[in-house]
């Protein structure tokens, strides 16, 4: 058994984690959600040995079976640790890609356990390891042996570092978001295979999520932290059916879900064409609906190539179909959402649509200048040497740039710039600060703002709130129907979170390898999707 | 094999347009070479004589650059490299280019090696053992020397290696170069300290690159993964970092390997050692173009040579590179 007694952590000075007591039985899954800052990360690392020297621990202990691994005023007792790290604790990380060696087999990577805690010879060690693979659901395990982590792909490379973490039977696997960054329906084997390990080897889990969805799929019991403290922790049925505390139900509503009620700008836009009557909706053929509505976007048999990698001015070039025969048309003040995994051309779509790429065939006929872009990350599509006034003026010279007559004075510009930082719903005193003077949900403020200062009718939004946090997420996402509203915008939604596009969208277009295997409306997709692959989409989130 | 056929190709390319442009430069050049060599006084026997030896003329006519270069080129590809304008051989014949640079490039040669087995030997380990370092003291030290042995100019540190082996522990005699033909011993034994020269700014760069490479690579998550599986640091830093942090310091020792192998000039100078360093500056200097236009190509073939060598090590070190 494993308990964290009143823990706090500082840096510098400054405390993380304020008197956290957690305890995690054999056999149970505890989840630790909360939204980035939290202080989920630093808890688990510390209790793993593996936050930064510069941690201090100000108060508590930290106990494995009554061994006190780490207490308040003590250092870090590595030699001790190491003998439970990696044998009795273990942890399965966020990316897989980064988080193994790119230079060693991953085979080797996973024998050092073995090597660093058991007597096993060579052979021995083989032997398991391939064992353990095959536990895991890996498939073809000696290629998989003797492959490097960049020749495997995101759900195979999360088994090896799970393979990796369960290889030596711990007590303990610490799991810090472990499917956040691999696709849904991988996602969700993973969660399983999580899940099916607990079970079988009956050891403690500690799952640390953003996501509450997951949280509440795979966890007995959950603990909700908030600017370091733990400010709710029970079963898991008790906290998201009867959340004592406000946070935690602010956070439950924040969580975009199906068995919400949609918010539809279309609705509100044209509420002669948008049944008052909300049952008659849904039977109505989404078609139908959209006549007279006018388009701001047509696009027909539309086909995206890419150039082979190869830049060798020899070699035969190669053209590599990515997006193939997509036709559908975006209307005015709609969201369309785009969904599939990744890989299936999502982006290349985008980025065609918005005169990226010249390498298309099919016709793509737009009503409005420039369509724009806003991007998932908002800590590096900024740039961090300008002020937030200079970004926001940019779209304005840029175009200024290229037609004569859209120019403006200097004092327009900051005029316009002062407007644009209003309607994203921030303060004057934004505009001489850098971006990373900004918190995330601020910088993707801006990114909206550049993305409307030119008053495009189209945005293609690329995930654009993945990156944030759900309360976050949620004001960004209000933010976006409010300004859609207010300036008739269409978007072209791109998103991996179906719930998200659930909340946002009025149509989805479903991708698979390229195709558009599925248009219509969201609540027709989601009541009765037609396709096999939309149906496994949905059913993995 | 495609890809050993694609350098090739890419070499023998640059090495046609190094040539063009190296002999077509010297072309443009004014001055009269011939008349340089024979005197004011030389009868216009004498000078058509020797004009029609170097190849500007043949049966008393005029050749036009791209005859003259086409013959070079045919003459380079048979290891016939033309004769000096400078140096003579005996009264009436010119020093082939090839003995010139052939007895010049062992002497460069062997000092590169010399120096890149001190630079290597030294700065890796110091590198590592720099960044594993949890002494701030030492670290505020190895800073201090490494910038400094950084800033020196070789020439200086040059003076200095002189002074301090040569005159005060008498190590070697400054000035007393052997020739490999005489005592190769000998001629190692001096060549060790002009090595120690160009070798030891390198040693603090190399040291310092790998050092801060290691550093950042500390921060990488697999290294927190092989944390958390009970590696010591020690463990991490040998079985994980050092692999990956190898990656930018060898091409930065491969740029390192082609400017020593291209001549030190300025320490062949100083240590008064005949490399081609010191050949290259008195051909300019005495317009003994044929001897450019060689050494012109010899550094190209270097440079290209060492990259393409730091390009397979590179596939060697890094997995990820040779299937894109």
């Amino acid at each position: 058994m494993i308990k964290i007694e009143n823990l706090s952590v500082a840096f510098e000075g400054t405390e993380v984690v304020k008197n956290v007591t957690l305890e995690l039985k054999d056999g149970e899954i505890l989840g630790v959600v909360g939204e980035s800052g939290s202080g989920k990360s630093v808890t688990a690392l510390t209790m793993m040995g593996l936050v930064s020297e510069t941690a201090q621990i100000t108060s508590g202990r930290i106990l494995f079976d009554d061994v006190v691994l780490r207490e308040a005023g003590k250092p870090l007792d590595k030699a001790l640790y190491r003998k439970y790290q990696g044998a009795e604790m273990s942890m399965v990380f966020q990316e897989p890609m980064t988080s193994l060696n790119p230079t060693l087999r991953v085979g080797k990577q996973v024998e050092e356990m073995l090597r660093l805690h058991t007597d096993l010879t060579g052979e021995e060690i083989r032997t398991r390891v391939l064992e353990t693979f095959e536990a895991v659901g890996l498939k073809k395990v000696k290629e998989v042996y003797a492959s490097y982590p960049h020749q495997l792909s995101g759900g195979m490379r999360q088994r090896v570092m799970i393979a990796m973490a369960v290889i030596l039977h711990p007590d303990l696997i610490v799991a810090d978001e472990p499917t956040t960054a691999l696709d849904v329906t991988i996602q969700n084997q993973i969660m399983e295979l999580l899940r099916e390990i607990n079970e079988k080897e009956q050891n403690a889990m500690l799952f640390i999520t953003h996501d509450l969805n997951l949280a509440r799929r795979i966890c007995h019991r959950v603990a909700v932290m908030k600017d370091g403290c733990v400010v709710e922790q029970g079963r898991t049925a008790d906290i998201f059916e009867h959340p004592k505390e406000e946070y935690t139900r602010k956070l439950i509503e924040a969580v975009p879900s199906r068995l919400k009620k949609r918010v539809s700008v279309m609705e509100r836009l044209y509420p002669e064409r948008y049944g008052e009557k909300p049952g008659e909706k849904n039977e109505e053929n989404s078609e139908e609906r959209e006549k007279g509505i006018p388009k701001i976007a047509a696009v027909r048999d539309l086909s995206v190539y890419y150039r082979d990698g190869n830049r060798n001015p020899f070699s035969k070039k190669k053209q590599h179909c990515v997006v193939e025969g997509a036709s559908f048309d975006i209307y005015k003040g709609e969201s369309l959402g785009l969904v599939g995994e990744s890989g299936c051309g999502k982006t290349s779509l985008s980025k065609a649509i918005l005169g990226m790429n010249p390498l298309i065939s099919g016709e793509i006929k737009l009503e409005t200048i420039r369509p724009q872009m806003i991007f998932q990350d908002p800590y590096s599509s900024l740039n961090p040497t300008k002020t937030i006034g200079w970004l926001l003026e940019e779209p304005l010279r840029a175009v200024g740039k290229l037609d004569e007559s859209l120019a403006m004075t200097a004092e327009d510009r900051r005029a316009a710039a002062y407007d644009m930082l209003h309607k994203v719903g921030l303060e004057d005193k934004y505009f001489g600060r850098k971006p990373s003077q900004l918190s995330g949900g601020q910088r993707q403020r801006i990114s909206i703002g550049q993305a409307l200062i030119t008053g495009p009718g189209l945005i293609v939004a690329d995930e654009p709130v993945s990156a944030l946090d759900v309360t976050i997420q949620a004001q960004i996402m209000e933010l976006m129907q409010k300004l859609q509203e207010e300036m008739q915008l269409s978007y072209l939604f791109i998103s991996h979170d179906i719930n998200v596009v659930y909340k946002m969208c009025d149509r989805i277009m479903v991708m698979k390898e390229g195709k558009i295997v599925e248009i219509g409306g969201t609540e027709e997709i989601f009541s009765n999707p037609r396709q096999e692959y939309t149906k496994t989409l949905l059913k993995n989130s | 094999m495609r890809y050993l056929g694609k350098k090739l190709f890419t070499l023998i390319i640059t090495l046609f347009l190094v040539s063009v442009a190296a002999f077509l430069a010297f072309q443009i050049v004014p001055g009269d070479v011939v008349g340089s060599i024979v005197g004011e006084d030389a009868s216009p026997e004498r000078e058509q004589q020797v004009a029609e030896e170097l190849g500007f003329m043949e049966n008393g006519k005029k050749l036009s650059p791209a005859v003259r270069y086409t013959r070079w080129m045919k003459g380079v590809l048979q290891g016939d490299f033309g004769v000096s304008y400078r140096y003579s051989k005996s009264m009436n014949e010119q020093m082939p280019v090839k003995e010139l640079i052939g007895d010049k490039l062992p002497v460069t040669l062997w000092l590169a090696v010399i120096s890149m087995v001190f630079i290597i030997l030294v700065s890796i380990p110091l590198g590592v053992v720099w960044a594993r370092c949890n002494n701030k003291y030492l670290d505020a030290v190895l800073g201090v020397i490494t910038q400094t042995a950084m800033a020196v100019p070789s020439f200086f540190l040059g003076i200095i290696l002189t002074f301090v082996f040569g005159i005060l522990l008498k190590a070697f005699v400054p000035g007393g170069y052997v020739s490999y033909k005489e005592n190769f011993g000998g001629f190692i034994g001096y060549l060790v300290f002009p090595a120690l020269a160009v070798a030891i700014p390198k040693i603090a760069m190399t040291a310092r690159f790998l050092r801060n490479s290691m550093l950042t690579e500390m921060k990488s998550d697999y290294v927190r993964t092989a944390y958390s599986k009970g590696c010591s640091k020690r463990r991490v830093m040998y079985g994980h970092v050092l692999r990956n942090a190898m990656m930018p310091v060898v091409t930065f020792l491969g740029m390192i390997i082609a400017e020593i192998v291209a001549g030190s000039i300025v320490i062949e100078q100083v240590f008064g050692l005949p490399g081609v360093g010191r050949l290259l500056i008195s051909s300019i200097n005495t317009r003994d173009f044929p001897v450019v236009e060689i050494l012109i190509l010899y550094i190209t073939f270097v440079v290209i040579f060492v990259y393409f060598l730091v390009d397979i090590l590179y596939r060697i070190i890094d997995p990820r590179i040779s299937e894109k």
